[in-house]
């Protein structure tokens, strides 16, 4: 497998040289830029993130332990005062809120690091620092036979630049 | 005089530039500022060392007066740090782009100013080492913390407020952590390569990141509203006069906004002209901040009104004392002090020309600020000193203890955005370029 790497300068047209790719067959598409473009997101058509999952899950615990906790400590040393019930839920709502926050943001995070952050490398020697300036990349996976195709159709839509990574 | 958007970057390149200069190495003028915060920092922890060795009783708390500068100052500085998330969660998801230039210092200024609070409740204990008390944690007693009590909401509240302003800071920062990694060369390059957690700016990173960044706002958004909430339930849920309201939970939330916001401009205005950033901390920012000095100020005005009002609608002796009490009796001065500079300070700020009008919005900004500390200390304590029985009734003088701490607490605060400055890209350098972006396709005018 070869990696090629095409080299723009707005996020419109790596948009546009990704869905010239995807056009050809291509679907080992990835992209570098320094800004999060909708163009690109896109282009690339993944979906949405799994991010998301982990938030729902961090919430729900949250609100689950909140009100789990609140409950069972309350009953485990009881506060007998004027007959009230030990266990007060107006009361431990606002716990249970602040635990779905926490453990909401705490999971999103956690999602972050695990999709966005942790499994990246593969990508690791195409990148320039001048993708965190003002350049993009359009990074294409493809067989070394497929490399001329590649290099033809990033050349087509007015790549700077277009080298072969990896072959 | 107002930059006109001319004057702004012509590459996306440009950007990177501009900001990341602001980390150049330090002047004097900036050594001898953070000097003179640690100094009062320092001044602070000896205070505090004079208190914990010998006891509470080196403050002015007193029966009846238990609460006092410490609390208020709790409270204040928790109200600071709401702007910093209005601005970067509720603003981001009402896409209002204004706020890009100034989000990451209001959220550098949330952090800071929700650590300094978080030291408040610890030092009012006084036994330190006993604030683990108000943690659920298992012990052999068997004892639990009491849930009911808006205390302990206090500490999930607070808590939970800061992991997530801390979060949100730090997830919004990596990609500018990145752009400081593959720019500056010196020993600084490593600690952004850690900070940047291996970014590469790829559409996958940027998929999830837009997606958790989009989250975190969604999440800390109620949390602008809840932690100012049950900050005031520590009040409201009591039966003091003067504290015992339905009000007090807007009240509040809008009294924090209105202090956040002031205390945002109150730092951006000599960052601006320090670091020479006038095409991106704009005149229009200024603006905008002020219609929410503004909203705010007419929200709290009313609220002191509603106050009144009630407590002479109510027909309650000892609501009416109350208030008489904080009008016309021994804390008048601070009474007036924080109707002055909260309600009839801002009143100028209706003018468009006097909002755009930037030394004389600055000055109103640290009168705003003195005002809003003027009224936790107000409620505080005037409510406690002149309770239901008249032979309890007490007066309260803070200790030279006390005042050190106070001060060494903006010490502490302005030392780490300082530090912070220095160190961090005060602008967000990637949404300032997305918008850069976005005109070039709207127009090609930037």
């Amino acid at each position: 497998m070869a990696t090629v790497l095409g080299v723009l300068s707005s996020p419109g047209a790596t948009a546009d040289a990704l869905h010239g790719l995807r056009d050809a067959g291509f679907e080992d598409l990835d992209a570098f830029s320094p800004v999060p473009s909708h163009e690109i997101e896109h282009a690339l058509d993944r979906g949405p993130s799994r991010v998301r999952g982990w938030t729902l899950v961090g919430a729900l615990t949250g609100v689950f332990l909140g009100y789990l906790m609140t409950i069972w400590m309350a009953n485990d040393w009881q506060l007998v005062v004027g007959g009230k019930p030990f266990s007060s839920i107006p009361a431990y709502t606002v716990i249970a809120f602040e635990l779905t926050i926490l453990f909401g943001g705490v999971l999103t995070v956690i999602g972050l690091v695990v999709h966005g952050l942790m499994l990246t490398d593969s990508k690791a020697g195409a990148y320039r620092p001048s993708f965190s300036g003002d350049e993009f990349g359009c990074l294409v996976s493809c067989s070394n036979e497929q490399i001329p195709r590649v290099q033809e159709l990033l050349n087509g839509v007015g790549c700077k630049e277009v080298r072969v990574v990896e072959s | 005089m107002a930059v006109t958007p001319e004057q702004l970057p012509e590459t996306a390149d440009q950007y990177n530039e501009d900001i990341l200069s602001v980390l150049r190495p330090p002047t004097p003028l900036y050594v001898i500022a953070v000097l003179a915060c640690a100094g009062l920092v320092g001044a602070a922890v000896a205070a505090l060392l004079v208190q914990t060795y010998w006891g509470l009783g080196t403050t002015g708390l007193m029966h009846p007066v238990m609460w006092g500068v410490y609390i208020t100052t709790f409270v204040f500085w928790v109200g600071i740090a709401h702007a910093g998330t209005l601005i970067s969660a509720i603003l981001f998801l009402f896409r209002a782009t204004w706020r890009n230039a100034i989000n990451r210092g209001a959220e550098a200024m949330t952090v800071f100013a929700v650590i300094t609070a978080g030291l408040f409740p610890l030092i009012h204990i006084g036994r330190l080492w006993k604030f683990y008390f108000m943690l659920p944690y298992p012990n052999q007693r068997g004892l639990w913390t009491n849930f009911k009590s808006p205390l302990e909401w206090d500490v999930f509240a607070v808590n939970t407020y800061m992991t997530i302003s801390i979060l949100f800071f730090i997830v919004g920062l990596i990609p500018d952590m990145a752009a400081a990694r593959d720019r500056v060369t010196d020993w600084r390059r490593h600690l952004y390569a850690a900070l940047a957690l291996g970014w590469r700016g790829t559409a996958e990173q940027w998929r999830h990141h837009s997606r958790a960044v989009l989250h975190l706002s969604g999440l800390a958004t109620p949390l602008v509203l809840s932690v100012h909430s049950v900050v005031s339930w520590d009040f409201a849920m009591s039966v003091v006069p003067g504290w015992h309201t339905t009000i007090f939970a807007p009240y509040f939330v809008a009294g924090a906004i209105f202090s956040g916001m002031a205390m945002v401009i109150t730092v951006l205005v000599p960052v601006r002209k320090a670091f020479h950033l006038e095409p991106y901390i704009r005149d229009v920012h200024f603006d905008n901040m002020g219609k929410f000095i503004v909203l705010t100020s007419t929200i709290v005005g009313y609220a002191y009104g509603v106050e009144y009002f009630m407590a002479w609608y109510s027909a309650n002796p000892y609501e009416q004392m109350s208030f008489w009490h904080r009008a016309f009796g021994d804390y008048w001065w601070a009474t007036w002090i924080m109707i002055i500079c909260n309600v009839v300070v801002p009143l100028p700020l209706w003018i468009k020309k006097v909002r755009l009008h930037i030394p004389t919005v600055w000055v109103m900004t640290i009168f705003i600020n003195i005002g809003m500390w003027f009224e936790r200390y107000v409620i505080i304590t005037t409510g406690l000193a002149h309770d239901y029985d008249p032979a309890a009734w007490g007066y309260y003088t803070p200790s030279w203890v006390e005042m050190t701490i106070l001060l060494g607490s903006f010490g502490w605060f302005f030392m780490l955005f300082l530090i912070f400055l220095r160190m961090f890209p005060i602008i967000a350098i990637q949404e300032e370029k997305e918008l850069f972006y976005h005109r070039q396709v709207a127009g090609g005018t930037h």
